[in-house]
């Protein structure tokens, strides 16, 4: 809209133009200048070598970490110790129990929850888990997870609470959490692997750390977004402070604490690979050493392994938020297996009728358990408490299926002990697809055509791309391109941004990470533009068709919780390693987002918005580029940020195929073990990433200001 | 909240269900590490096979990349004892020896029987051409480095511009200077660090899958050795006095243990002091479990059960 207006107060065509288009001036302008100041430098700059030797911030650590360790290390290694004794009694639980006691325990919860398809879901990952002979490592990895998950979420809620009631709480908090965020995961796993313990200590508390933010974010913020009306209320009515927060304010700020816990549940396990570095045992060690001994089809089952996992732990998790609480004839809607639409066709329906029948008799079945046990409980507890019995009748009585569940359960345990009802999962049932996997890729490498592709990307990346702007960022001379971002940071969002990036640089370059930055930031740039260049169409495409969403989805899904370990030989193999190998992993990584963004970008847009274009006689192809993209650029830019997001968090795990920058420099630290070596290559990681995100996130909303939605 | 309470009663279900389940550890336990190349695993999964089957041991293992955090591993006790080192590539050992070493938080217990040795390849039909793959001798005469310069227009690569290419030692940390090397050497290559051994492995099969010429550093006993078929190129002799510009030292590898470990337990001692593997019984193994992509822990045991000459002569 304030664009219109402004429009019509320029008089000459002129500044018309200038008005239109003036972020592409300033652009075009500045390369420009920049393409000048680098022919008249010329050669690659070091950053001034005094200011570097002045701030010998590695060994400083190096040495303050000496110090320090024995100091912290008995309270932190009992820590460990108490985590590695939950956690051992948790999956020894696990695997020494008989498998089909275990897959009960584990599917019920879905079915419960989830309705039939849930269930089916869940019923199939732990299969596949049976099938592919992984089912240990499984249970592993899910007590890893579970224990995770829980001591994000009850420290997390704890945090977002305090956060949500102090303001000045929540301003330090802030920061901290941001660089929670950026931080790769890979920096603090050697200290936690040194404070807490090797194997699972050390990897359920970096994973802790990991997936803490997005639920102390959501937790304060739904807290905070309650109506201060509400509240009011509450206390008018005599409630104090603390009432008011426990009966009133977190469960109205459920919804958003839920959305908390499914955020964490997907980080949690996004570091289910990244642990097996500090020896953390399950799934992750599967693709790992898949993926070091180059057995490309092994590393690919631990990787659908921890998909499956993924994918059902994020749905019950999302289903035990979203069940709808006021509905008391839910089974009959959340028992269905097919669409709806598809019950016009006659089998389909009494297939339903089928389910819904089977459905009848396993909730017959459980109340008349819940009844069994229900009776004799309250008639002792009536002996005490008349009234409680009453209450607590009701209690067993609506969660007949639980007890149903759990009485299964309690029985089959009691039988197995007793009888040895249940067999070993039969070895004739195993079936592992890494050889066929093998072979395929085999061929894959020596076919020549595919070479020839992929030969031609290659080269075309580095020539076209990669290469000039490596040499244009290595040679800018580094005041100049300190001075850039911080223009452009002031221009975009304002003077503290200016100065935050202004010493955002000059600490990356006096921690002597100058060129490995440059490096860094010319595979984010060249990366985030290919997602570019391949997101938005098919997130266009997504948003218009319903079969091409339909089919990219379920990839974008795949692609998100699939570990990157598992593609990273595949891309070597075809195209060899170094930045472009590099430069490929990243896109693959960053581009969900993107199209997502793009795709949702369009198709909020309201309705009207085709009528009143094509009734101006535009064309189908007109409204979209003329109308509809530039209406979705906000939330473009919100998927360009996540895309940059997204990349430099790869940076930490291109280095293995030969990617450089900041993130070469994190892996020798690792190797080296020199803690500080390895946290200053991830402080420049994490004023890289604040700095882009802070810059491109001010983008995205001058964005949405100037289309003047919110 | 119905619902989250469900799940509340369930956990509580099975915590108490989970008192039922026996404890099942043993009272010998000790804890060995995996580490990220095979012939450490083997080496590893030989000794645990004793201690398992002989000694009434329970082996824990934990897969871990080898290096300076695995040797802080063993230092803080999480890890009992060492299988593999390879003395070349640990920059920070001569720190870690003498710091904890020195102090006796660290204690070489003895060689393991591998003898190392690293250097560079070249795949053979390059040199004396692949008449069953077509494959012509490209470089018939290349045999050391000297040759390297007239014939570096094959091995020129996207990155390397006008120069030829090494794929270099992978990990920067290992330190082996390979571009100083081929600096000092007067050889006009590039070297390329692959990132990690995956990467370095991949690239090499690639190539010689496809039949391209290429210009590698490998080290054996290592399975890619049984995989391609490769001429090792002359390079100087070690001398510690001119590194880089030479080839590297014969690694001597060695086990250590953490020295409380040892105090307590003198028979696993006693065991990975007489413990010795030469390198072509290693090799078998890892040709096995990398080439043809079998299971570790049956390959080992189909080994022990065929050598049980070889490992009695082990027992404490």
């Amino acid at each position: 809209m304030s664009l219109a207006i402004q429009q019509e107060r320029s008089p000459g065509w002129m500044s018309f133009i200038w008005q239109a288009h003036r972020g592409w001036f300033m652009t075009f302008a500045m390369f420009a200048v920049s393409l000048i100041v680098w022919k008249i430098h010329g050669t690659e700059t070091a950053f001034p070598q005094s200011w570097v030797e002045a701030f010998p911030f590695a060994e400083k650590f190096k040495e303050f970490d000496r110090w320090a360790r024995p100091i912290i290390q008995p309270t932190t290694r009992a820590i460990g110790a108490g985590v590695t004794w939950f956690y051992e009694i948790v999956v020894d639980f696990l695997i020494f129990t008989q498998w089909q006691i275990i897959f009960l325990i584990l599917v019920l919860p879905a079915f419960a929850y989830g309705g039939l398809r849930l269930g089916l879901l869940a019923v199939c990952a732990l299969s596949t888990w049976l099938v592919l002979d992984l089912w240990d490592e499984s249970m592993e990895t899910l007590g890893l997870m579970t224990i995770s998950i829980v001591i994000s979420i009850i420290i997390g809620v704890l945090l977002g609470i305090c956060a949500s009631q102090n303001d000045r709480f929540e301003t330090i908090l802030k920061p901290i959490l941001d660089t929670m965020q950026t931080m790769p995961a890979f920096i603090y796993l050697i200290p936690a692997f040194f404070l807490f313990g090797l194997g699972a200590p050390g990897a359920i508390l970096a994973t802790v750390i990991y997936a803490l933010p997005p639920i102390v974010r959501l937790t304060s913020l739904g807290i905070r977004q309650v109506p201060a009306g509400i509240d009011e209320a509450a206390t008018s009515f005599g409630a104090t402070r603390l009432q008011s927060l426990i009966k009133v304010k977190i469960p109205l700020a459920m919804p958003s604490i839920k959305l908390g816990v499914n955020q964490t549940v997907m980080m949690a396990l996004g570091l289910v690979v990244l642990a097996t570095f500090i020896a953390a045992p399950g799934l992750g060690d599967t693709v790992l050493s898949g993926m070091q001994r180059l057995n490309v089809g092994k590393a690919l089952e631990g990787g659908l392994a921890i998909v499956l996992m993924a994918i059902v732990l994020d749905r019950v998790f999302y289903s035990i938020g979203h069940v709808d609480q006021t509905s008391n004839n839910k089974h009959d809607h959340r028992f269905r297996l097919f669409p709806q639409a598809l019950e016009n066709f006659k089998p389909i329906l009494y297939i339903e009728y089928g389910i819904d029948w089977v459905w009848r008799q396993i909730a017959n079945a459980g109340r008349f358990v819940a009844h069994s046990v229900s009776k004799p409980v309250c008639f002792l507890v009536a002996q005490f408490d008349a009234a409680f019995a009453v209450k607590l009748r009701e209690l067993l009585l609506r969660r007949s299926f639980l007890i149903a569940s759990l009485v299964l359960i309690a029985v089959l345990m009691l039988l197995h002990t007793y009888f040895d009802i249940f067999n070993n999962f039969p070895r004739e049932w195993k079936h592992r697809f890494r050889t066929p996997v093998n072979q395929y890729m085999d061929e894959l490498v020596t076919n020549k055509v595919f070479y020839a592709i992929t030969t031609a990307i290659k080269e075309a990346l580095y020539y076209g791309l990669i290469n000039p702007l490596n040499m244009f960022l290595k040679g800018l001379p580094w005041w100049y391109t300190t001075a850039i971002f911080a223009g452009v940071a002031w221009l975009i969002g304002g003077r503290a941004l200016a100065i935050g990036t202004l010493f955002g640089f000059l600490f990356i370059g006096a921690i002597d990470l100058w060129s490995f930055s440059m490096i860094t930031l010319s595979t984010v740039t060249v990366s985030v533009f290919i997602c570019f260049l391949i997101g938005v169409p098919l997130g266009v495409l997504a948003a218009y068709n319903r079969t091409a969403d339909a089919i990219i989805k379920p990839i974008l899904d795949t692609m998100q919780t699939m570990p990157v370990f598992v593609y990273l030989v595949p891309v070597i193999m075809l195209f060899g390693a170094g930045q472009i190998p590099a430069v490929i992993a990243t896109v693959v990584y960053a581009l969900p987002p993107l199209v997502r963004c793009t795709a949702l970008g369009i198709s909020e847009l309201p309705e009207q918005i085709n009528e009143v274009s094509s009734s101006f006689g535009a064309t189908m192809t007109q409204t979209l580029m003329k109308v509809k993209v530039p209406m979705a650029v906000p939330a473009l830019t919100l998927g360009i940020n996540q895309g940059i997001m997204m990349a430099l968090a790869m940076e930490v795990v291109t280095p293995l195929i030969g990617g450089k920058g900041l993130g070469q420099e994190v892996f020798t630290g690792m190797s080296l073990a020199h803690i500080g070596r390895t946290l200053q290559a991830g402080i420049g990681i994490v004023v890289l990433a604040i700095i882009l995100d802070r810059i491109s996130y001010a983008w995205s909303r001058s964005q949405r200001e100037a289309l003047g939605t919110n | 909240m119905r619902r989250e309470l469900n799940l509340a009663v369930l956990s509580a279900a099975i915590g108490l269900s989970l008192s039922a389940v026996p404890s099942v550890h043993a009272a010998n336990s000790v804890t060995a590490v995996d580490l990220d190349w095979t012939g450490a695993v083997v080496t590893c999964r030989t000794i645990q096979y004793v201690l398992e089957n002989e000694m009434d041991y329970k082996v824990k293992t934990v897969s871990m990349p080898g290096g300076a955090g695995a040797w802080e591993a063993v230092r803080a006790g999480d890890v009992d004892y060492y299988c593999e080192t390879w003395p070349s590539y640990n920059p920070v050992k001569s720190e870690y020896l003498t710091e904890y070493g020195g102090d006796g938080s660290l204690s070489i217990v003895a060689d393991t029987g591998i003898v190392g040795s690293s250097g560079y390849y070249v795949p053979r039909y390059m040199v004396e051409g692949d008449s069953e793959r077509g494959i012509e001798a490209t470089a018939p005469d290349l045999k050391s480095y000297t040759d390297l310069n007239k014939y570096k227009d094959l091995f020129k690569s996207l990155e390397s511009g006008d120069r030829g290419t090494v794929i270099a030692c992978p990990v920067v940390a290992w330190e082996c200077e390979d571009q100083k090397r081929m600096d000092l050497l007067e050889v006009d290559f590039h070297a390329q660090i692959m990132g990690s051994e995956t990467a370095h492995w991949a690239e090499m099969q690639a190539k010689y899958k496809r039949g391209e010429p290429f210009f590698a550093y490998a080290w054996a006993p290592h399975w890619i050795h049984a995989a391609l078929d490769m001429v090792e190129i002359e390079m100087p002799v070690y001398d510690e006095a001119k590194w880089p510009a030479t080839t590297w030292a014969q690694d001597v590898t060695f086990k250590f243990a953490n020295p409380k470990f040892m105090e307590e337990n003198p028979d696993v001692v006693k065991l990975l002091e007489k413990h010795r593997l030469t390198n072509s019984q290693q090799a078998t193994m890892i040709y096995e479990i990398d080439v043809n992509k079998r299971d570790t822990d049956e390959v080992v045991e189909e080994w022990m059960a065929a050598n049980e000459s070889v490992w009695r002569t082990w027992l404490p």
